[in-house]
């Protein structure tokens, strides 16, 4: 697990890693916000940390920008070793939640702050402005204050401001979240857009599943202070690691299961009166005993009752969603005895009708009970 | 809505109550602003004739003038040396951990508790301890130690409200510490400052009691020339310098409420 | 890595002042513990004389008088000053909340010298008020207010007043207002809804004010100075006199610092009476 120093230990050989996490720990008082991680992103690589507030994810942010320091460990950025270098010397691009415009400075005097910093000749400030009003398409607005714009212009600005410095790595910390749901996509698209194009190398901070899988490269899930899983969207939804990650990206269906052994492909469990032969991705399966079988609602099929083979199940609600209805099913087999599954709207059951409920071969995973290791 | 009698009786309770309460506070100003125009040095209500020559008095009167000036350049002094320190103690208040710093935290606020005739007293031993003039920076350094609390106490506030995004922003643009306080810090706490050194400034200048302990007769401030007027003469000079001085007040406050809103200053919106 | 650039720079100069209150305090213990010399301003000997004068019956009576002040200013400040930040929270025209903020405001940035005097105007023998209630046939004989309690208290009231309304209207601006719709939603009435949810979240405001009023009512001179006029003598106004008319700073140190201890003292008890309200509240 990325938890643990990669096969090769913590080294210091050059890499062609932008930001590199070595065993890099941070506590509060007696309260532990990260325990030692370990963490690479490459070059123009966009990454996510996702998990709930408190898990540890803001923190790793500002353990890279330099707003905290590391109780123990080391942060390279650009093979170079930064863990004592203040904010200001890190050549670092932020956007934060609420973007934290200067209010007392136009949008100009916004994105010309980082160059003024560096002293750079009044001629190169203005055009490289222009530029970075040009590529957030804020040409009009050079003059305006951030009170007189929209949130999405405001992000703009913050943006624009982030890049014009040319920083090493762009860090968001959830900058989307003060923004309503369709500007919200419209910003997302635009930002990897300019991101792709400028190969910006991105660390983006979210607690929003969706943002994160539509967005990221790779991602990292968090939570109590470490990370959980990594790896590209496609790894974390279909392969979760382990309970928490499942749950906590896409919706899970969490069944008390037996582990009745392990076979060439997989395990053979027995759950809900009925026998499954089981294909898994899984190289670290637990021992033959009562686990947790893992099942995404679309994984799940209805049948009849009878079925052979299936589980059985009632209708409890039905809610319609425009382009499908969820089934809320009562099943005794289910860790919380609710199953949930996604069916075309013309297929919705009524309430108390009694159902079966088929588990695919391949697709679900098996975790280690609740309390047990996981 | 549909009001009950019960409703009415409290709704009228509530008026009389109000302008009961309101009228209590009002009633000495009221009372002083028709002495003040009594033709008699000898108070009597209502007044038989009618004068101005008292606010005539007030302004020949050496000792008001003398006080005013020392009053003015007491409280901007005060204020600004109040200022300096207590928006600097508020800054490392809210910003570092440093050794005795709940020490000196205590020290700074405890003239909130300490009588104001405690600290004049100790400022006059000490200054005679320490074989110093009672001059006019000992009566700057008692008003300093009095409104520092009220000064830091406000900036505080201000400190703490502060968004840290906006430093930290500049901070990853590049920005030194010293450039970030200077270009950030600095200017969004301007109003907080302002309004922090005023305030500081009209308790100076009507602070009375330590006052006492430390002016001598070329260092007198405005309240304690008022003061000794009243000790030595009965007529009602005293009562026309009140209505200036309340006249004074109100007006620059009124204009502070039209500007920044009283509520919002007074943390009561 | 400096986490803390500004550290000296900033501190220094409260660094300094912290210096001058603690050297002030201790010139204050060093006077007390000091002989009086009569003619002389410069203190004898060690001694602890000064702290056995004042259980001199005259002491213990204006520890009597700052006290029962204290209480009952206190007690008259609450009950005028929480219907006037009442209304000045929740009255419905936006003019009468700024006029009552302005009237009940503008004491506070006058002094002590001009509202005492002004009251002195009004409790007179020949003052407003016996004029008045004499013209109107209430009284033969002017009611006697200036040299007594009473026209202390009242005067102390006026003077302790605004600061009070503004921190009870601080606490009740901070009460959501949805939360008294609920109690009326459940059917609770306008007295009931005050008693029940109004008045009880206001309590950290009325405790505030308490201890505030209490502390300035102790700290006042200038009003039981001109107002008792050395008829009601409090300790501030004995310090005063110890120290300027007889020059015996020493022993007007002395009371000083008992005084202090027993501002200090008094606040103590009531923040611990206070958290112990509170303990037995939370369980």
């Amino acid at each position: 697990m990325s938890t643990d120093p990669p096969a090769d230990g913590p080294s210091r050989t050059l890499g062609k890693h932008a930001v590199k996490i070595d065993g890099v720990s941070k506590s509060f008082g007696k309260t532990v916000a990260l325990e030692p991680v370990w963490l690479k992103i490459r070059r123009g690589e966009f990454l996510t940390l996702l998990g709930p507030s408190g898990c540890g994810k803001t923190t790793i942010l500002n353990l890279i920008a330099g707003f905290l320091e590391a109780d123990k460990g080391e942060i390279f950025i650009d093979d170079e070793l930064v863990t004592q270098v203040p904010p200001h010397q890190r050549e670092i691009g932020i956007v934060f939640q609420n973007y934290a415009l200067f209010p007392h400075m136009s949008v100009t005097q916004n994105v010309a702050y980082g160059l003024r910093t560096r002293r750079i000749s009044k001629a190169e400030t203005e055009t490289r402005v222009r530029e970075a009003l040009d590529l957030v398409k804020l040409q009009d607005f050079a003059d305006r204050r951030p009170k007189q714009l929209s949130g999405g212009q405001q992000q703009r600005v913050a943006l624009a401001r982030a890049l014009v410095i040319r920083p090493r790595v762009l860090l968001l910390d959830e900058p989307f979240s003060a923004l309503d749901r369709n500007l919200r996509t419209a910003m997302q698209v635009e930002l990897k857009e300019i991101q792709s194009r400028l190969g910006l190398t991105t660390v983006f901070v979210t607690h929003d599943q969706t943002e994160a899988l539509s967005m990221s490269e790779r991602i990292a899930v968090m939570s109590r202070g470490s990370i959980r899983q990594i790896g590209t969207p496609t790894e974390i939804y279909d392969h979760p690691q382990n309970r928490f990650v499942s749950t906590f990206v896409g919706d899970a269906n969490l069944f008390s299961a037996d582990l009745l052994r392990k076979t060439a492909q997989g395990a053979r469990l027995g759950v809900g009166g009925t026998t499954l032969d089981l294909d898994t991705y899984q190289d670290d399966l637990p021992d033959p005993g009562p686990v947790t079988l893992f099942v995404r609602p679309e994984q799940c099929t209805l049948t009849a009752p009878d079925q052979p083979g299936a589980i059985t199940a009632t209708v409890a609600l039905s809610v319609y969603q425009g382009s499908h209805a969820e089934l809320h099913l009562d099943c005794p087999a289910s860790e919380d005895g609710r199953v949930m599954l996604r069916v075309p709207c013309g297929e919705a059951q009524d309430a108390g009708t009694k159902v079966g409920l088929a588990l695919p071969q391949r697709g679900p995973a098996i975790y280690a009970k609740e309390g047990g290791p996981e | 809505m549909r009001k009950t009698p019960l409703d009415r009786v409290l709704d009228w309770t509530g008026r009389l109550l109000l302008a009961a309460i309101l009228g209590f506070v009002m009633l000495p100003f009221v009372v002083v602003f028709i002495a003040s125009f009594n033709e008699s040095a000898i108070l009597s209500f209502p007044p038989r004739s009618w004068s101005t020559k008292w606010y005539v008095n007030a302004f020949e009167y050496r000792d008001f003038g003398l006080g005013l000036v020392n009053s003015l350049k007491i409280a901007a002094f005060g204020a600004t040396l109040a200022l300096i320190a207590g928006a600097g103690f508020a800054y490392v208040l809210d910003r570092y951990d440093f050794r005795f710093k709940a020490l000196l935290n205590s020290v700074l606020m405890s003239p909130l508790i300490i009588p104001n005739f405690t600290i004049g007293l100790g400022l006059l031993v000490l200054s005679a301890a320490a074989s110093l003039p009672r001059s006019t920076w000992l009566v700057v350094a008692t008003h300093v130690i009095i409104v520092l609390p009220f000064v830091a106490r406000s900036v505080y506030v201000s400190l703490r409200n502060f968004e840290r995004r906006y430093e930290q922003a500049a901070e990853s643009l590049g920005g030194t510490p010293v450039h970030v306080l200077w270009t950030v810090t600095l200017p969004l706490l301007l109003p907080g400052l302002i309004s922090g050194g005023i305030f500081a400034a009209i308790l100076s200048f009507n602070e009375f009691t330590a006052s006492l302990f430390v002016v001598n007769q070329s260092t007198k401030t405005l309240p304690v020339a008022m003061y000794d007027y009243v000790r030595e003469y009965a007529d009602p000079t005293l009562a026309a310098v009140s209505v200036m001085y309340l006249v004074v007040v109100a007006t620059a406050l009124v204009i502070v409420h039209k500007l920044f809103r009283l509520e919002k200053v007074l943390n009561v919106d | 890595m400096n986490k803390r650039p500004f550290l000296g720079w900033f501190a220094s100069p409260s660094i300094l002042i912290a210096f001058g209150i603690t050297a002030s305090f201790l010139a204050i213990v060093q006077y007390s513990l000091r002989a009086h010399v009569p003619g002389s301003l410069d203190p004898g000997g060690f001694t602890l004389e000064n702290f056995t004068t004042l259980l001199k019956a005259v002491y213990g009576q204006a520890f009597l008088n700052t006290v029962l002040l204290c209480f009952w200013t206190t007690v008259f400040t609450l009950l005028i000053g929480y219907p006037l930040a009442y209304a000045m929270i929740r009255a419905k025209s936006l003019a009468l909340r700024s006029a009552i903020l302005l009237i009940s405001l503008t004491p506070l940035f006058l002094g002590e010298i001009v509202r005492t005097y002004s009251w002195m105007i009004v409790l007179g023998n020949r003052g407003f008020l016996n004029a008045s209630l004499i013209q109107l046939d209430l009284i033969d004989r002017p009611i006697d207010f200036m040299f007594t309690m009473t026209g202390v208290v009242i005067a102390l009231v006026h003077f302790t007043l605004p600061i009070v309304v503004v921190m009870l209207a601080a606490a009740l601006s901070h009460i959501d207002r949805n939360l008294e719709r609920a109690a009326t939603s459940l059917g609770a009435g306008r007295v009931r809804c005050f008693l029940t949810v109004t008045l009880p979240l206001s309590i950290p405001g009325i405790v505030a004010a308490t201890s505030t009023s209490f502390a300035w009512t102790f700290s006042a001179f200038a009003t039981p100075q001109m107002i008792g006029g050395g008829k009601v003598q409090t300790i501030s106004t004995l310090v005063y006199q110890v120290g300027f008319a007889s020059f015996n700073f020493p022993l007007a140190a002395s009371l000083s610092l008992v005084g202090l201890l027993f501002t200090i003292a008094v606040l103590a008890i009531f923040n611990t009476g206070i958290r112990r309200l509170e303990q037995m509240g939370a369980h």
